[in-house]
């Protein structure tokens, strides 16, 4: 185990930070807190997407969650989840930066709420007011390469196109489409978010090149999360492992491994 | 008395107030959670400073688990 570790241990940058994982999860779903903590730690992803949501007076069990989080001392990615204009999102964000202590923020503009596609115009003008007060804005956004374009225009320099629909755990619809996102911004970090259902979805993102996964029914939702975090982590690390070895071409005809040259019992007939 | 609206619900405070003062007379906690103002951020460096009116609507946000 540890061999193989050394051997495939990479760093990247996103977000000014230097990291080893390219698995990012989420906190959401899991069947208990102490399940949620352990399959966190399963996966060593080294993010991990939080929410802000209502608080009653006198209630504390936002700080119960958040010490949870804090014990673990891996980079936290609060979310906008549930916005539908750029103003909410805006709002949003400027709150979970004051209580979580970070000027990154996963921006999330819904614009459906049967597929909770992303809306990618009051998600484009969020992310311009974000970034100009200093955020690192991480957009969740479609697999549109003309959205990403715009993005990128207004200073992104992390894109999230779904696979599929959040929670739907289809895995990737359009992978062409994500292929097109990664040739056109090489420079830019580039992160598969939503629709992830199984390992192998991961694995698939990762092998497009693509810098990273976030994902979190697939984990907190299978019948053992912690198994699956442990799954989704080396899932992800292979994906990467293939994506920079350089996949072979397909071809359209068979064509055999085994040298032909001595085929025993070949004959040559006249 | 003037009516308020809190996390969506309403709500009678004793009078016109700063951010401080509501949060106390509601019962919050002190930190762990931040303030919106008829859909605009209010800092905390700021509550002394801002005041709820008539009709006022605030969220108040804490940290919950999220995808």
């Amino acid at each position: 185990m540890t061999k193989h570790l050394e051997q495939t241990t990479d760093t990247w940058e996103i977000g000014g930070k230097i990291l080893t994982s390219r698995l990012l999860i989420g906190s959401a779903l899991y069947p208990s807190p102490a399940n949620m903590e352990d399959a966190i730690k399963e996966s060593e992803a080294q993010i991990v997407t939080v929410a802000l949501r209502r608080q009653a007076a006198g209630e504390n069990a936002g700080g119960n969650f958040w010490n949870i989080i804090k014990a673990l001392n891996i980079h936290v990615l609060p979310n906008t989840a549930g916005c539908h204009s750029a103003k909410e999102a805006i709002t949003t964000a400027q709150m979970a930066r004051e209580v979580f202590g970070t000027n990154w923020i996963k921006l999330e503009v819904i614009g459906d709420q049967y597929n909770l596609q992303p809306d990618p115009f009051e998600t484009v003008k969020a992310a311009e007011v974000l970034i100009k007060e200093g955020f690192e804005v991480f957009p969740y956004t479609t697999d549109d390469l003309v959205v990403a374009k715009r993005l990128a225009d207004v200073g992104c320099k992390v894109i999230m196109p779904w696979g599929s629909m959040i929670g739907s755990g289809k895995g990737l619809m359009n992978p062409d489409n994500l292929v097109a996102i990664r040739k056109q911004f090489p420079e830019l970090k580039l992160i598969v978010d939503a629709g992830i259902g199984k390992p192998s979805h991961a694995t698939q993102a990762m092998e497009l090149g693509y810098d990273g996964v976030l994902l979190n029914s697939a984990i907190a939702l299978a019948q053992d999360p912690v198994k699956m975090a442990n799954a989704f982590k080396y899932a992800v690390e292979a994906g990467r492992l293939g994506y920079e070895s350089g996949t072979m071409q397909a071809r359209e005809f068979a064509s055999p491994s085994t040298p032909t040259i001595g085929t025993p019992f070949w004959h040559q007939f006249k | 008395m003037i009516e308020v609206i809190v996390n969506g619900i309403r709500t009678e405070i004793s009078s016109e107030m700063n951010v401080k003062e509501i949060i106390k007379e509601l019962k919050y906690k002190q930190k762990g959670f931040a303030l919106a103002l008829n859909g605009t951020f209010v800092a905390v460096s700021t509550y002394d400073t801002t005041i709820i009116y008539d009709n006022d609507s605030i969220e108040i946000l804490a940290p919950v688990q999220g995808g």
